[in-house]
């Protein structure tokens, strides 16, 4: 059910300029789930978070580079610059924003894995920052 | 009991002279050493000393008029015919000063207050701040600055030959004149030159200072509050701000040329080591601005000194031949360090970065913090 509801959702997120706070970590998760067509598995979120990967740029072998392995605490950007925290229980700005969201993981997938991150990673990434 | 001397002193220079001289000797000297030997963050202690220098030779001007006996420049301005007979022995012994020593006053007086121009005109144009901000540009203000150094090795080489000049006359004379700057007093000699009495008028002394005190710093900053053309776009365009700045400072549009802005907005899925895409209209948008308000569009030091930027690396500000010259002298480890962590991260040092303008005055290194 939750696929046909989602859908429309994510078309409609893409057709017009996305609204902050127009989501929630719970909708994009299965939003993200109705895409792949699988549920998704935040023990693998938590291991593809934390992998050092290959194939993205040498200054940024893994999400961990910048957000640090606890999704509680705040990262730093290779700039200096602060990055809030991910896990919405530390931040509850975090994953309400769509067109942030996609943004910022075609940004940081392409500059990790040198490839877009699939919807099964995405819904894996987002359960698991959403279970602290 | 000692036996009685023949020598009688008299007074000679009065307490204003000098705590002129020595006031000045201390402005000189700090302003001398945060010029040549100071790095940028000097610059402040410089312009006060030099300031400072300024006000003491202007004052010393009010009282060459109307301070007491040898004070005034009645007392000392040598004739022509006054140096040759002084530099050939024949005439005969000044209490004040002598007609080489009134010209060496006369030369570092000069010097100073042409300092004082072509610092004002260095600030004005170079770093367009100041009285002259509004009416002198990067070109002018360079110039003033060349020449500022050129007359500041002047004012050194004056000092040495005064120096060596008090030495020469005091062994010539077997009276330390030195010391006589600091007691006042100097001997009274048989077959001394003549000299004219003269009384100091205090009062009217300090209201002229005063009034001219008041005058310059009115005139200054009246002057200093003029709009000064050509200077970086003082707003920054909101969505700029809230892209670039998501992940670094937002560098002002003037510190790069806008061939090297749309570049580097060609350039954002490979951005300095990391994916930046954005959507192409906000790319559009962002380059727009940024290229409208590029260094070509202004007249502001670091506008001037970054549009040369590396071939190799046009939009790397850090590669910019200026850029590592005026940061070679900073020790190595300095930028990896918290809370700068890159050489990008030039609002860790610049307080004013974000305004393009990178003034000396804005600039603290800041204390190593834990990571």
């Amino acid at each position: 059910m939750t696929r046909f509801l989602a859908l429309p959702l994510i078309l409609a997120a893409a057709a017009v300029p996305a609204l902050a706070q127009d989501t929630s970590p719970a909708q994009l998760r299965s939003g993200y789930e109705a895409e792949s067509g699988a549920a998704a598995d935040p023990a693998a979120g938590k291991a593809f978070f934390l992998a050092e990967h290959s194939g993205g740029k040498p200054e940024t072998p893994s999400c961990v580079t910048c957000h640090t392995s606890d999704p509680r605490a705040a990262g730093q950007a290779r700039t200096g610059k602060t990055i809030e925290p991910l896990a919405p229980a530390a931040n509850p700005e975090r994953l309400t924003d769509s067109a942030k969201v996609e943004k910022w993981f075609g940004r940081n997938c392409n500059s990790v894995l040198g490839r877009d991150c699939t919807a099964a990673e995405k819904a894996n990434i987002v359960a698991w920052l959403a279970s602290f | 009991m000692s036996r009685p001397t023949p020598v009688s002193y008299v007074p000679a220079w009065d307490i204003w002279v000098r705590l002129f001289h020595w006031a000045l000797v201390l402005g000189v000297g700090a302003a001398a050493l945060t010029g040549f030997l100071g790095d940028a963050r000097w610059t402040l202690v410089h312009v006060a000393s030099g300031l400072t220098a300024t006000g003491l030779v202007l004052a010393r001007i009010v009282w060459g008029v109307f301070g007491p006996t040898h004070a005034r420049f009645a007392d000392f301005l040598p004739r022509p015919g006054a140096v040759i007979a002084h530099l050939s022995g024949r005439d005969r012994r000044h209490r004040g000063h002598n007609p080489l020593g009134a010209l060496m006053v006369l030369a570092l007086f000069a010097a100073i207050l042409a300092l004082a121009g072509t610092g004002l005109a260095g600030l004005g144009g170079w770093l367009r701040i100041g009285p002259l901000a509004a009416d002198l540009g990067t070109d002018t203000g360079r110039m003033a600055l060349d020449l500022h150094g050129g007359v500041a090795l002047g004012v050194l080489a004056l000092v040495a030959l005064h120096v060596g000049g008090v030495v020469f006359e005091s062994r010539r004379e077997g009276e330390n004149l030195a010391r006589a700057m600091v007691t006042g007093r100097k001997q009274a000699r048989p077959g001394d030159a003549p000299v004219a009495p003269a009384r100091a008028r205090g009062g009217l002394a300090l209201g002229l200072v005063a009034g001219l005190g008041a005058a310059l710093g009115l005139g200054g900053a009246t002057l200093s509050a003029r709009p000064a053309p050509n200077l970086p776009v003082a707003v920054t365009d909101p969505l700029t701000a809230q892209e670039c700045g998501a992940c670094h400072m937002v560098y002002h549009p003037s510190l790069l040329p806008a061939a090297s802005w749309s570049d580097l907005m060609a350039g954002l899925d490979a951005h300095f080591g990391e994916n930046a895409w954005i959507d192409a209209g906000d790319a559009a948008e962002i380059e727009a601005w940024l290229t409208a308000h590029a260094a070509e569009t202004v007249d502001t030091a670091p506008a001037r000194l970054f549009v040369r930027t590396d071939p190799a690396a046009p939009a790397t500000l850090t590669e910019t031949p200026a850029w590592e010259r005026l940061h070679d002298d900073l020790p190595d480890g300095l930028f990896a360090r918290a809370p700068i962590f890159t050489r990008a991260n030039c609002a860790a040092c610049h307080a004013d970065a974000a305004t393009g303008r990178f003034s000396p005055f804005a600039i603290e290194i800041p204390k190593e913090t834990p990571k």
